[in-house]
């Protein structure tokens, strides 16, 4: 598995992959799906290299946490994620509904 | 490394690049060769010095630039009439130009004298424009430069300078108006990018296309995700999202092909070149329907942002009167288009088609475009370097560090030698040479061989490094000399290993200074002699029998050869009665101590002699000849290996020794016959070969092995030609075969033997030299009992 998980009450993170290629979407998709409903802190700190595919599964789970109105944070960015990230266009990745931030 | 010094060092490397291409068009506008869009290349590559060195606020590269700068523009849209006073106005200026980045590099200034008067010279160009409107401190100019701050944290070395305004949008410093100005002097391009499934499963990356992409320019991406479901509807393998980037480049269709060339089968892609923005809005009678309208001020949304943050960057706001109305700085960052990514691709190429520019509509634009950001600077960092996939890597340069690539090439190195001791353990081992393992060998031999051959080529350059400081050198030289010199060059781009351009640029400059000093003779005299009064200086660069040849022809007097003579007899270094050819007087000039000049001039007489030139050209493995005619100029022709890494050698046994000659210094290797061996003075021998005499030299004998020579007949004969054309005949036991040899300094490791170029490690682990074979042949030639002269024996 591409990432593990960390539980504090309802809140979970979860470490993602150094590298988040072709084997790693699939795996990202199913453990992201696993967490649905559940605020969800994304460690973005160990990233060397992000594609298309893993960024796709990102984005898409943006839009069901932002659907379902709870919160999606990026926490501590690579400097390799957040340089890819802008070379992707910048696409939000956060879903901070009102109320669910401090 | 300080993020900001690295940003200020890849400045600085694309200003080398810069300068070169200005020095290259300043060349060819002196020479009456240059067309428009040479003038406008020359005119951009100081415009985007002068923009880095606003971003880093250089004030004397950026004062100087601008003044040289505006000299170009009047050039180029045809105020100033381009004259050979004002061409070479420019060169001396651009000497001045590249010292100023020089200094900013540095440290340290140029001196201030001739910077003023180069200064002055391009205000006199100009006319009488007040300074303080030429330095933009008038306020209304469009290159009111402000110093900035940038404010960048903790990250890592980005890319080229061009891309500062994408950092800077990010940092949110402020963007100067030049960065825009440089903007409009590119042409702007769309990019649909439609990556398909196939495209991920081949592990292609839409990232590395993006990246490479920006490499060619400034990019704004902008992402489509319409089609992307929600997380529990998504197939993770499957390709949703797509791309419309907008590049700024002057680069062509081709070149940005090329960047999607292994994908262009998996990914759908449209390429449009987009028309310069409006400059007021026109009049909606176009024949567009609103929608059409809406696409089109959606295509030129990034443009007015580009504007945009000129204006909010500080730029002033005349400086930009087309720019689109203030309101757009209030539209929400990014309602994602709502047209699929297809529809809203056809109706741009709809409305770009058409003849009249969109009716943009600033205070309700269409969709504007989703988040809006420059792709990182592409310089990557090591680890994206080694990330890369092939398919993207294929059609782009990178920058590696070069201890990087010397480490390959030592490994590399080690790799051919333990290979060789491999091959020999087997042959040792009594193994058949057609067992698997001896076959095996072979195969790792041949891809071994590939190995270094394409790892070399890594480390291989264009001379042109160092030709480009040759023009500036000619021209200083003419000046303090008084002559009028053209410098023809030709052949920059032979390639050579770095190792050796490195070592070629003293030999060079010294070569072109004594051609300029010492071989043209001055105006006067070249209109006595009945030729133009400037004179002409050839350099060239080629690829001759697995060697790099430079060769510097000069038009001048040629060589004085009674006169060479003359000093050679009176320094002691040949007798009054020795009968010499015409080369061999020539190269006499190659003499250590000798100097025909009878004063000392501040430009050759520094004290270096040719004779230094010939030993750092020898101590690079190579060789130097000279040919000359009276009156109609002298021809130096140097020769050297491509790498000082490797070498194909034919290994040889002398006095119980193996050493290695060159094979490119090789002609035959025959068996001598006792009857065709001859001896001068009853102890140096020669030996007839075919119709010619040449000296035939004990090896063992000739670096001391041994004192007596062996018997000829019982050994091999290797012919052997030195670059002068000098003949002789190397005498050894025997010839154990051709090896590629991975070649060891002796003077890094040992000391500097004579008659050895170098030391290998062999493959069974014992140190073998190489032979020097010119100093052999030459140290054989120059023994005065040693001379016979190919004529004179022959006959």
């Amino acid at each position: 598995m591409s990432t593990d998980t960390a539980t504090t009450a309802d809140r979970a993170t979860v470490s993602l992959a150094p590298v988040l290629d072709l084997q790693a979407a699939e795996p990202l998709r199913a453990e992201l799906m696993a967490l649905r409903g559940r605020p969800l802190d994304l460690d973005a700190s160990q990233v060397t290299r992000m594609g298309g595919l893993c960024l796709q599964v990102l984005m898409s789970a943006r839009k069901i946490w932002s659907e379902d109105g709870v919160c999606l944070t990026v926490d501590q960015p690579s400097l390799a994620f957040s340089e890819q990230l802008a070379a992707f266009g910048g696409p939000e990745l956060q879903s901070e509904p009102e109320g669910e931030l401090s | 490394m300080d993020p900001f010094e690295s940003i200020k060092q890849t400045f600085f490397q694309e200003c080398d690049e810069l300068l070169t291409d200005a020095e290259q068009g300043l060349l060819a506008m002196e020479s009456g060769e240059a067309d428009d869009e040479t003038i406008n290349a020359v005119f951009r590559a100081v415009h985007s010095v002068k923009g880095g060195a606003g971003a880093f606020g250089l004030e004397d590269l950026i004062r100087f630039a601008h003044v040289f700068e505006t000299v170009m523009d009047e050039i180029r849209s045809g105020k100033m009439e381009l004259t050979d006073e004002v061409a070479k106005t420019l060169l001396r200026a651009f000497d001045v130009l590249a010292d100023h980045v020089a200094a900013a590099r540095d440290g340290g200034k140029v001196e201030e004298g001739r910077s003023q008067g180069a200064y002055s010279e391009l205000r006199g160009l100009i006319g009488g424009e007040d300074e303080e409107d030429d330095l933009g401190g008038g306020g209304d100019e469009d290159f009111g430069f402000v110093p900035l701050t940038l404010s960048i944290e903790g990250e890592e070395a980005p890319g080229g300078f061009i891309d500062l305004d994408a950092q800077n949008a990010e940092a949110g410093v402020e963007i100067p108006a030049t960065d825009q100005a440089s903007r409009d002097e590119l042409a702007s391009w769309t990019v649909e990018f439609s990556p398909k499934s196939e495209m991920y499963a081949k592990a292609n990356e839409a990232g590395l296309v993006l990246r490479e992409l920006a490499r060619l320019g400034e990019t704004r991406v902008t992402l489509i995700d319409d089609t992307l479901p929600p997380l529990d509807q998504l197939s993770a393998e499957q390709a949703y999202v797509s791309w419309r980037i907008q590049l700024f480049t002057d680069s062509d269709e081709a070149s940005i092909r090329e960047v999607f060339e292994f994908v262009e089968d998996d990914c759908n892609l449209i390429i449009s070149r987009d028309r310069a923005e409006p400059s007021v809005a026109e009049p909606a009678d176009d024949g567009l329907s609103d929608d059409d309208r809406a696409a089109a001020a959606s295509a030129n949304a990034d443009l007015d942002i580009a504007a945009l943050l000129a204006r909010v960057g500080g730029g002033d706001a005349d400086a930009e009167p087309e720019a689109t109305p203030e309101s757009v700085a209030e539209l929400p960052p990014a309602a994602p288009p709502e047209a699929p990514a297809e529809d809203v691709a056809a109706l741009i190429a709809r409305a770009q088609s058409v003849a009249a520019p969109p009716a943009a509509k600033p205070a309700t634009p269409a969709p504007t475009p989703a988040p809006v950001a420059a792709a990182p600077a592409a310089a990557a960092a090591p680890a994206a370097v080694a990330n890369a996939a092939p398919a993207a890597a294929a059609s782009v340069t990178i920058r590696v560090d070069l201890d990087r690539v010397d480490r390959l090439i030592n490994a590399v190195g080690e790799l051919v030698i333990q290979q060789a001791m491999l091959s020999q353990r087997v042959l040792e081992s009594g193994l058949a040479r057609s067992s698997n393992v001896a076959l095996g060998l072979e195969d790792l031999e041949l891809l071994t061989r590939e190995i270094q051959d394409s790892v070399m080529a890594i480390r291989a350059q264009p001379v042109k490094s160092v030709f480009q400081r040759m023009p500036r050198l000619a021209r200083e030289v003419a000046d303090m000399t008084g002559k009028r010199v053209k410098l023809v060059m030709e052949g920059e781009g032979t390639e050579v290993d770095k190792t050796v351009i490195e070592r070629l640029a003293d030999p060079i400059t010294h070569m072109l200074r004594n051609a300029i000093d010492h071989g043209l003779e001055d105006p006067e005299g070249r209109a006595a002699a009945g030729k133009p009064a400037e004179g002409l200086v050839r350099l060239r660069a080629l690829h001759r029998g697995g060697r790099i040849v430079i060769e510097l022809q000069d038009d001048g007097r040629g060589i004085n050869r009674p006169r060479v003579r003359g000093i050679a007899v009176e320094r002691g270094l040949i007798t009054e009665d020795q009968v010499l050819s015409d080369e061999e007087i020539d190269n006499l000039i190659f003499l250590p101590g000798f100097s025909t000049a009878e004063v000392i001039s501040d430009i050759s007489g520094r004290g270096v002699g040719m004779d230094v030139v010939r030993r750092s050209i020898q101590g690079l493995g190579g060789r130097i000849s000279i040919s000359s005619e009276p009156g109609k100029g002298s021809k130096f022709t140097m020769s050297l290996p491509l790498t000082l890494a490797v070498l194909d050698g034919m290994v040889v046994t002398a006095a119980e020794q193996t050493l290695v000659a060159p094979l490119s210094a090789i002609v035959e290797s025959l068996t001598p016959r006792t009857e065709d061996v001859h001896y001068i003075g009853g102890k140096d021998a020669v030996i007839r070969i075919r119709d010619i005499f040449v000296p035939l030299i004990d090896v063992g004998v000739a670096l001391g092995f041994r004192e007596t020579a062996i018997d000829p007949a019982s050994g091999v004969a290797v012919l052997v030609e030195s670059e002068g054309g000098g003949k002789a005949a190397l005498l050894v036991e025997a010839i154990q075969g051709q090896r590629q040899v991975v070649i060891k300094s002796l003077e890094a490791n040992y000391q500097q033997i004579d008659g050895v170029a170098a030391a290998t490690i062999l493959g069974d682990g014992r140190v073998a030299l190489i032979l020097d074979v010119d100093a052999l042949v030459t140290t054989q030639r120059r023994k005065p009992a040693a001379r016979p002269s190919e004529k004179r024996m022959a006959s």
